[in-house]
């Protein structure tokens, strides 16, 4: 199902989809579309290293806020408080989420059941906590000012940004395909049969978390020095669930979708405000309606079935295929979930 | 030469006995079948010897290795492999994928890992089916990929728990075959759980029957099939039995 000529519509696609970003604040200008975008393109690598994790092997992670805001408060503390240079936030946040993603995933990831997803969640809620029980070192809720900018020009920030989520889609979608990737669905299918099969399953999960934590973390480093401040909202459990409606919109599992749905939900929300105090409902009523008639996601699907007509290659239905495992894997937890 | 060898292997289940001082040896290259009614403990000593559940006392040796306390994945690795009483492919994947699976562990060298899980899938009879979705399968293809997946991780001990169970005759028959080829073309040494009494019969040198966790009795085929203690347990005491 993945023929070259899939992947070389693939990597069009991306490129195209690349170009359009980057010119859109040329054609557009004014401060107000290259902010957009900047959160926009910060929200899309936070939901495609969700998906990589959570999408992948369908163990859902509720508290991906907690390794962007950890990601966020290193590059604050770095930048002011310790007095380094913005560009050392990067690789520092990435670093201090894995630290954390080891700290939550060692314990958790080997049990199953919903232990993992409460975890997450309760690490987020704490963190939170935390940064205003300790406010003398934290800032409380004024969080920390002062942050210097990695680039002066939002414009080039905006192209950083853009290239940071290009690099991490890139990434995270070649491992997805890869062995590690198949490895991370067997682990969806079937925890069990992945054993049987001699893997080392905790090993997966785990440097998966670490992954995925680590661009989450990244990105939120990258938010730091877009908002020149962090504060405790960061670590909001809301923060959390818009990323993964935005997963959910972009079509679970299938990492590059995840970004599509982060735009197009960001977007949404901007052009909703016109609607003053409707936006939310709005907003909501469109989200409901997605999830309903398109439980599957939209971005994903819908590429995929443009891809299949592209190619001209009727061969198996790609695009019907991840219907088919979200209905098998639903018959198999509902009917066939008996013990080893 | 013995590959396997477990000795006095006990687990209990809170108040339940499941296994119950278990002794066993299985020579390499032996096909050793595992008898017993439903509830006897077969597929728990299947759990223990695989890593799944931890035993409680005992010991179990692997070409010399003591397996106890060992994960699942590492004893995979160490060459012993199973399969399921239910099947369980992995959903949204096609066939040739669930076996890919198979050969990722440590065991397997690297190489071209797709020819090879297609050569497997020829061997299982599942060539031309590489493509299709795993869930897609017949019950018996299933079984046959669910085979396939576990030779993929290249073992020296294969424990079958009921292939048969669920297949029509035909597809039994053409299992048979295939079981007694992995024996003889590849030397596997293979433990077989089956309630289908006929081919199973045929198929083991060797049984060793279960009742309540306990071995009560080894032997060749015919030795099991007259001996008292597995009348009793198979089919009841004898007067209750023309009674029911």
């Amino acid at each position: 199902m993945n023929t070259p000529r899939y992947r070389n519509i693939d990597r069009a696609g991306a490129i195209i989809a690349l170009a359009i970003l980057a010119v859109l604040p040329l054609v557009f200008t004014g401060r107000y579309l290259v902010g957009v975008l900047t959160v926009a393109a910060i929200y899309g690598i936070w939901a495609v290293s969700w998906d990589f994790m959570s999408g992948l092997t369908g163990r859902e992670n509720f508290g991906h806020s907690l390794f962007i805001g950890v990601g966020a408060y290193t590059a604050g503390f770095m930048n002011t408080a310790w007095g380094f240079g913005p560009w050392w936030s990067l690789p520092a946040a990435m670093l201090v989420a894995v630290i954390f993603a080891l700290i939550m995933g060692f314990p958790t990831l080997r049990l199953r059941g919903p232990y993992f997803a409460l975890a997450m969640l309760s690490g987020a809620v704490i963190m939170q906590r935390l940064m205003l029980i300790f406010w003398e070192y934290t800032g409380g809720e004024e969080g920390i000012q002062g942050i210097d900018p990695l680039l002066a020009s939002p414009l080039y920030f905006y192209w950083l940004v853009l290239a940071v989520l290009a690099a991490t889609t890139l990434l995270l979608v070649s491992l997805a395909r890869s062995d590690w990737g198949l490895i991370l669905k067997a682990i969806r299918g079937d925890e069990a049969t992945c054993l049987a099969a001699g893997i080392n399953i905790t090993f997966y999960k785990i440097a998966s978390l670490a992954i995925s934590a680590a661009f989450a973390g990244l990105g939120g480093a990258l938010y730091a020095h877009y908002q020149l401040q962090v504060s405790p909202q960061l670590f909001a459990v809301v923060t959390s669930i818009t990323i993964i409606t935005m997963v959910y919109v972009g079509g679970m599992g299938s990492v590059y979708g995840a970004v599509g749905g982060a735009l197009l939900l960001s977007l949404m929300t901007e052009l909703l405000r016109d609607f003053g105090e409707w936006r939310l409902m709005i907003y909501s009523l469109v989200l409901i309606a997605i999830l309903f008639f398109l439980p599957n996601g939209l971005v994903a699907p819908i590429w995929q079935r443009l891809r299949t007509r592209l190619a001209r290659d009727p061969g198996p239905p790609a695009a019907s295929a991840p219907q088919e495992a979200k209905r098998a894997i639903d018959n198999a937890v509902a009917g066939k979930g008996e013990a080893v | 030469m013995t590959l396997l060898s477990v000795k006095d292997l006990d687990k209990h289940f809170g108040g339940l006995h499941a296994v119950k001082h278990v002794s066993i040896e299985v020579a390499r290259g032996e096909v050793v079948g595992i008898l017993g009614p439903n509830g006897a403990g077969k597929t728990t000593l299947y759990n223990l010897l695989t890593g799944f559940i931890p035993a409680d006392s005992g010991e179990i040796l692997f070409n010399g290795h003591a397996l106890r306390g060992v994960r699942p994945h590492r004893i995979v690795g160490m060459g012993i492999a199973r399969t399921f009483q239910l099947c369980r492919p992995f959903v949204g994947m096609s066939v040739l994928e669930n076996v890919r699976v198979g050969s990722l562990g440590p065991r397997v060298p690297a190489g071209d890992l797709d020819a090879r899980a297609r050569g497997l899938l020829g061997d299982v009879g599942l060539a031309g089916k590489e493509d299709v979705p795993s869930e897609r399968l017949s019950y018996g293809d299933q079984r046959r990929l669910e085979i396939a997946r576990a030779l993929a991780t290249e073992p020296e001990l294969l424990l079958l728990d009921e292939p048969f169970a669920g297949l029509g005759s035909g597809e039994i028959d053409e299992l048979s075959v295939l079981i007694r080829r992995l024996h003889q073309d590849k030397g596997l040494t293979i433990l077989l759980i089956e309630h289908k009494l006929r081919e199973f019969m045929k198929l083991v040198s060797r049984i060793i029957a279960i009742d309540f966790g306990e071995v009560i009795a080894t032997g060749t085929p015919a030795e099991i099939v007259a001996n008292p203690r597995v009348i009793e347990a198979y089919i009841g005491r004898q007067e209750v039995g023309h009674a029911a």
